[in-house]
């Protein structure tokens, strides 16, 4: 294996372009090694000292949050704390402390694993993904970019550099909430992410759910618009649910089956919504929602 | 617990521990030392119809592959000699060895791995305990008929091992029972899991072999290798470096032959280092699944009448020191109860599964989970709170326990009262918590042990034991003993142990048994220097050695206050003349006698050495619609006899405890439809976290039971593994309104049984 | 490819010649000679390879050797203040936390991690802290008592 550092990001750019592969904490890659599910590749850049990547900026729209941000500093940091509050969930309940530690957002993302984290909560919150090549960069929206478990629509020679956040309205909230068999070290067995706007009266304004791992992809749950309008009450929450079990199509597998996935994702759903709704409402409730409303195992 | 004030003991290899000095076996590195590789079978059941390691011989690098042909044809196993070091002719299990590589990286033997060219034809899988023991069922061990086994052992095809326990008339008892309550539970296998994955190392030094390795049982290590490679004792020596955990895992003969012979043919020193997945898949030392049906009988009045029962364990594939698992099952589904008239058979079972051996309490979580699951059945069936029919069915002080054991002082009774009051059992809870209770029993084990001693001129003194110190703090606590006996300090002790050529015969860190037994020899050996240190105190000091009193590092005459002599002196004076060297071993007690009762393929497990009792008193939370289950808080009141080390026996309550909830909740072995392990990873096989542990509050009951071991000890390792899945069973069976028939009881099961009553 | 690099352990430079491929625990325990740092799952599921690169916690069976060039990586050996155990470590004798003592260099570097951080964390922030740290043995209690321990000492 050949192994270069990157201390700019046009030499980084320069070596994805060559074929190298880009590491950050470079966990994924050695542990996939070890356990036989992928060779090292041929040429290794580590991206991870290219310090404007790492930063966490205020833009026009929104928010653009460079690709090596990790999942520590955002379970932590204040803006998304308390405004893209579901991206600070799922942050906050990656693997254990050192993974978030070193696990960072734009590594997450591109490994499009239909179980990662922060995947639903960046769909709901309407992220866009930056790309950069040698010859230029694009943002494309982070539907667009999940294609197949490992697969990305990333061209050969584009690097992740940055996920871009639109602003958030007033009255909204968002969360993360995933099953849990232990309090840590867990990987989602099912997830679900919701973000919700409320009207002055207190009805559903805009609404957006994701599942994390029933499906081959993050995916976005299709129909939630005929929730506009509603009024916040326990036949919303069943509405919910319904329509997240219905569009799941999980797999059986070791961590669960697929009834009980197709089951709990209308709970995680459910309960991803509510918590998502409360926050709008301006209630605190802290981050990660598993540990603070005692979801799952997780009280 | 809260911090304690009182100074507390501190463990003699503890700043080793903490300061990353201390040496584990995979530490270590030897000039020219290679590194071993295995190639498993990879497949669950099979007849090997090629078997070629030319390339692999070839690849620049390697230095010794070996297979069946390499080594002694020599079948071995504690109770049935039915395994070899290297499958011959047919596979029976996926981590079954077919060769080993020795190479001079770990990278250049994974290659010559992967170059030996195997084939196979599959036979049909043996998974189901029930249908193995039908007679048309395929045979996972053709020539069963021919192996040689234990004399007690009862076999029959797939049945290695078969037991029962009878007594009384159960068919009358049951007859005569106001309700009769019939119950199943089966529980999954599940894993030791240390922390420390298994190594190896082996050196040659012409006829004789040193084996570095991170076994529980170096006695055992050595035995295997002689058996297998053709050797005395005298040379073999078998050295364990700290030990990385065991919990039954590392109990049995492991792997040290093979690395012993790969580094023969090599000429090298070799070493052999397990993955996290090598772990899982290959030891025979898995926690056994079972299947178990239990039907008794109770009167209005809640008095147990008869109980009958069938229990299946799976053995896999071979026949590991599990020969005496059915007659132990046989005494747990039994339980600590008045039953007058009893029937329970119990079969150990083949299956191309990974072989079972001891996991910390072997049978006992599983068949303890069953029964106590199956007790709260019953009180419920009775209308009867199930702590009261406990009370009044558990054994007692002078009662006749189910195998017709008769016990002298037993607290079960007081560890029912205080684990229920640890938690405030009947306390009002909210809609989503309960409390459960379960009780458990353990045998000490009276096994043979030895230990020396010496004090040197200087004073200083060496405890040189067979035993094995694998976490739990006994071996440290061997230094108190001596200390006690000879009025010295424990720091003026240094321990010598886990070396098969410097100390006698132990059984090792398995059986709960360290202090029990070694104990008695430190104390039998520490009593020789006492007598030689008073015979010279009392020359010294004109007085009769029957005077001499030894304490605080001195040696008084009684009533004579001023008139001593210090230990150290004497020492000094010993090393010109006779020297203090004493040596210990002692009687172990012999098995309490039982009556009325008779049993099938006895191997001793039906009477009690020692009893030890606990009660375990659970409070979960349950998450309804996700069928997740947190455990806040347990009470564990222990009768393990006198507590010599409160701080190490407290540490194996609250480990006991925690393995226990694991089992109850999160870890079990997954088999795929091929037999083979689809969870051997610690991301899909989940250990509990930091994060999850509840609060444990413990109680020791300490009364004098006849037949303990030093200071009124009995063991402790094991028990506090017994009872916790049941209490947490129970706890659930209250929210759910029924039991989860099987273990673990994991989310899905949970809400599976809510959902429509399956499993 | 074999790479020469130079990596700063517990404050000095060790020049090695490393596959590039090789992962960081293996290189401390072996080319270094620091054994104090452990192997037990080699997936980021264990935690007793724990070491710190600039502070931070790191599973060192998941990290590439060649990336903690120019970073202070600190492993259980260089927690010791001259022959003086830390607090932490003296905490874990005191409170019986360490039985097998196979999780415990991880667990210190995760506790050391935390506390540098968070000088007197909560009990529940304890458990997450060393929520990465399987151990087998103690069912945690003591191990929880001796960091909030040393915490309390410190404070």
């Amino acid at each position: 294996m050949n192994f270069t550092i990157a201390k700019t990001l046009d030499e980084a750019l320069a070596a994805v372009a060559a074929g190298a592969r880009p590491v950050a904490g470079g966990s994924d890659l050695v542990v996939g090694a070890r356990q036989g599910k992928a060779q090292l590749p041929d040429a290794v850049v580590a991206i991870d000292r290219i310090q404007p990547l790492g930063n966490i900026d205020t833009t026009s729209d929104g928010l653009r949050i460079g690709a090596l941000v990790t999942h520590a500093r955002l379970e932590a940091e204040p803006v998304i704390v308390e405004r893209y509050t579901a991206l600070a969930d799922a942050s906050a309940l990656v693997g254990s402390p050192s993974t978030r530690n070193v696990g960072t957002l734009g590594g997450n993302v591109m490994n499009a694993s239909p179980a990662m984290d922060t995947g639903a909560p960046l769909l709901v919150l309407g992220a866009d993904v930056e790309l950069q090549s040698t010859t230029g960069s694009r943002r494309i929206a982070i539907a667009d970019l999940w294609t197949a478990p490992g697969r990305t629509s990333a061209e050969p020679g584009e690097l992740c550099v940055a996920i871009h956040l639109p602003t958030r309205p007033p009255r909204s909230g968002s969360a993360y909430v995933r099953l849990e068999y232990r309090r840590a070290m867990e990987i989602a067995v099912v997830g679900a992410s919701a973000s919700v706007v409320l009207d002055a009266d207190g009805a559903v304004a805009a609404m957006a759910i994701a599942l994390t791992a029933v499906a081959p992809t993050i995916v976005a749950v299709r129909g939630v618009e005929t929730f506009l309008g509603r009024q916040i009450d326990a036949s919303l929450f069943a509405d919910v649910a319904a329509l997240a079990s219905e569009q799941a199509v999980p797999i059986s597998d070791v961590r669960a089956s697929e009834g009980y996935r197709k089951h709990c994702i209308g709970v995680m759903a459910r309960r991803a919504v509510d918590a998502a709704v409360r926050r709008a409402g301006g209630e605190s409730i802290g981050v990660p929602v598993n540990r603070s409303l005692g979801i799952g195992a997780a009280s | 617990m809260t911090a304690a004030t009182k100074p507390r003991f501190i463990r003699a290899d503890g700043p080793d521990k903490v300061t990353g000095s201390g040496r584990y076996t995979a530490d270590l590195t030897l000039t020219g030392m290679l590194s071993a590789k295995f190639l498993y079978a990879g497949i669950a059941h099979a007849r090997i119809t090629k078997l070629d390691v030319t390339a692999a011989r070839a690849i620049p690098g390697v230095m010794a592959v070996m297979t069946a042909d390499d080594v002694l044809d020599v079948r071995f196993g504690p109770f049935v000699q039915d395994r070899r070091l290297f499958a011959r002719d047919v596979v029976r299990f996926e981590g079954e060895i077919v060769a080993a590589v020795a190479a001079t990286t770990a990278a250049i033997a994974q290659q010559a791995v992967d170059a030996i060219v195997v084939e196979y034809d599959a036979l049909p899988l043996v998974t189901d305990l029930e249908s193995a023991l039908g007679g048309d069922a395929p045979l996972v061990h053709a020539d069963w008929a021919s192996y040689g086994a234990a004399d007690a052992l009862v076999r029959d095809r797939n049945d290695a091992s078969f037991s029962s326990i009878s007594k009384g008339d159960v068919e009358a008892g049951l007859a005569g029972a106001d309700h009769v309550i019939t119950s199943r539970y089966v529980a999954d296998g599940s894993h030791a899991a240390p922390i420390e994955p298994r190594a190896v190392v082996a050196q040659w030094e012409g006829n004789k072999v040193t084996i570095w390795t991170s076994t529980q049982v170096p006695f055992d290590a050595r035995a295997g290798v002689c058996e297998t490679l053709g050797m005395p004792a005298n040379r073999v020596r078998i050295i364990v470096p700290h030990l990385g955990g065991g919990f039954g895992g590392k109990c049995g003969f492991h792997y040290e032959a093979h690395v012993a012979a790969l580094a023969k043919v090599a000429k090298r020193p070799v070493r052999l280092v397990f993955s996290r997945r090598e772990e899982f898949v290959a030891p025979d030392r898995r926690r056994e699944g079972m299947v178990i049906d239990i039907t008794t009988g109770v009167r209005n009045d809640g008095s147990i009448t008869a109980r009958k029962a069938w229990i299946a364990i799976d053995n896999g594939a071979y026949t590991a020191d599990s020969g005496f698992f059915p007659q132990l099952a046989a005494m747990h589904v039994s339980g600590p109860y008045r039953i007058p008239n009893l029937d329970v058979a119990a079969h150990l079972v083949y299956t191309n599964h990974q072989p079972s051996g001891s996991v910390r309490a072997p049978t006992a979580p599983q068949a303890c989970w069953a029964v106590e699951s199956h007790t709260d059945e019953i009180a419920a069936a009775l209308g009867m709170d199930p702590v009261e029919f406990r009370r009044k069915n558990a054994v007692d002080t002078g009662v006749e326990g189910p195998s017709g054991q008769t016990y002298g002082e037993i607290g079960v009774q007081q560890c029912i009262e205080e684990a229920t009051k640890l938690v405030g059992y009947g306390r009002s809870l909210p809609e989503d918590e309960a409390i459960g209770v379960a009780i458990g029993w353990w045998p000490s084990f009276a096994v043979p042990s030895g230990a020396y001693i010496k004090i040197d001129g200087d004073g200083s003194g060496q405890i040189i034991t067979g035993a094995q110190e694998c976490g739990t703090g006994s071996v440290m606590t061997l230094r108190q003993l001596a200390a006690e006996e000879l009025g010295m300090d424990p720091e003026n002790f240094e321990l010598i142990y886990q070396d098969t050529s410097a100390a006698p015969y132990d059984m090792g860190a398995t059986g709960s048994q360290t202090l029990f037994n070694n104990g008695r020899a430190v104390v039998a050996a520490a009593g020789q220097i006492a007598e030689q240190l008073k015979a010279l105190a009392a020359e010294h000091l004109e007085a009769s050695p029957a005077d001499i009193l030894l304490a605080d590092g001195q040696a008084h005459v009684a009533g004579t206050p001023g008139s001593s002599v210090s230990i150290v002196e004497l020492a000094g004076i010993a090393s010109g003349g006779e020297l203090l060297i004493g040596h210990g071993s002692g009687a172990p007690p012999s098995a309490p006698p039982l009556v009325g009762s008779s049993c099938v393929g006895d191997v001793g497990m039906a009477s009690f050495v020692a009893p030890q009792f606990s009660c375990h008193a659970v409070r979960i939370r349950l998450d309804r619609d996700t069928g997740v289950v947190r455990v806040l808080e347990v009470g564990a009141a222990h009768d393990s006899g006198t507590i010599i080390n409160e701080t190490g026996a407290l540490g194996q309550i609250q480990g006991g405890v925690m393995m226990g909830i694991g089992q109850a909740l999160t870890e079990g072995t997954v088999y795929g439809d091929d037999s083979r392990q689809r969870n051997a990873a610690l991301l899909e096989y989940k250990l509990q976290t930091c994060a999850d542990s509840p609060a444990i509050h413990t109680h020791f009951v300490q009364i004098a039971t006849p037949d303990a071991g030093p200071r009124g000890a009995k063991g402790l390792a094991e028990a506090p593994n017994v009872a916790t899945a049941a209490a947490i069973s129970n706890a659930l069976a209250k929210l759910l309104g029924k039991p989860v028939r099987q273990l673990p009881m994991t989310a899905e099961r949970v809400w599976q049984t809510m959902s429509n009553g399956q499993p | 490819m074999t790479i020469s690099i130079s990596l700063n352990v517990n404050g000095t430079d060790y020049p090695v010649a490393v596959d590039a491929g090789r992962n960081l625990v293996s290189v401390l325990r072996t080319e270094i000679g620091l054994t104090g740092t452990k192997e037990g799952c080699d997936d980021c599921e264990c935690g007793a390879c724990m070491v710190l690169i600039d502070g931070r916690p790191v599973n060192s069976c998941s990290y590439l050797a060649a990336q903690a060039v120019d970073r202070a990586i600190t492993t259980i050996e260089g927690v010791m203040v001259g022959d003086t155990l830390h607090p932490l470590q003296q905490a874990l004798l005191d409170e019986g936390g360490v039985q097998c003592g196979f999780c415990t260099p991880g667990m210190i570097m995760s506790a050391t991690a935390l506390l540098s951080r968070n000088a007197s964390p909560t009990e529940e922030e304890v458990r997450i802290g060393l929520s990465g740290n399987l151990c087998r043995c103690t069912g945690y209690v003591k191990i929880l008592a001796a960091v909030q321990r040393a915490a309390e000492e410190a404070g």
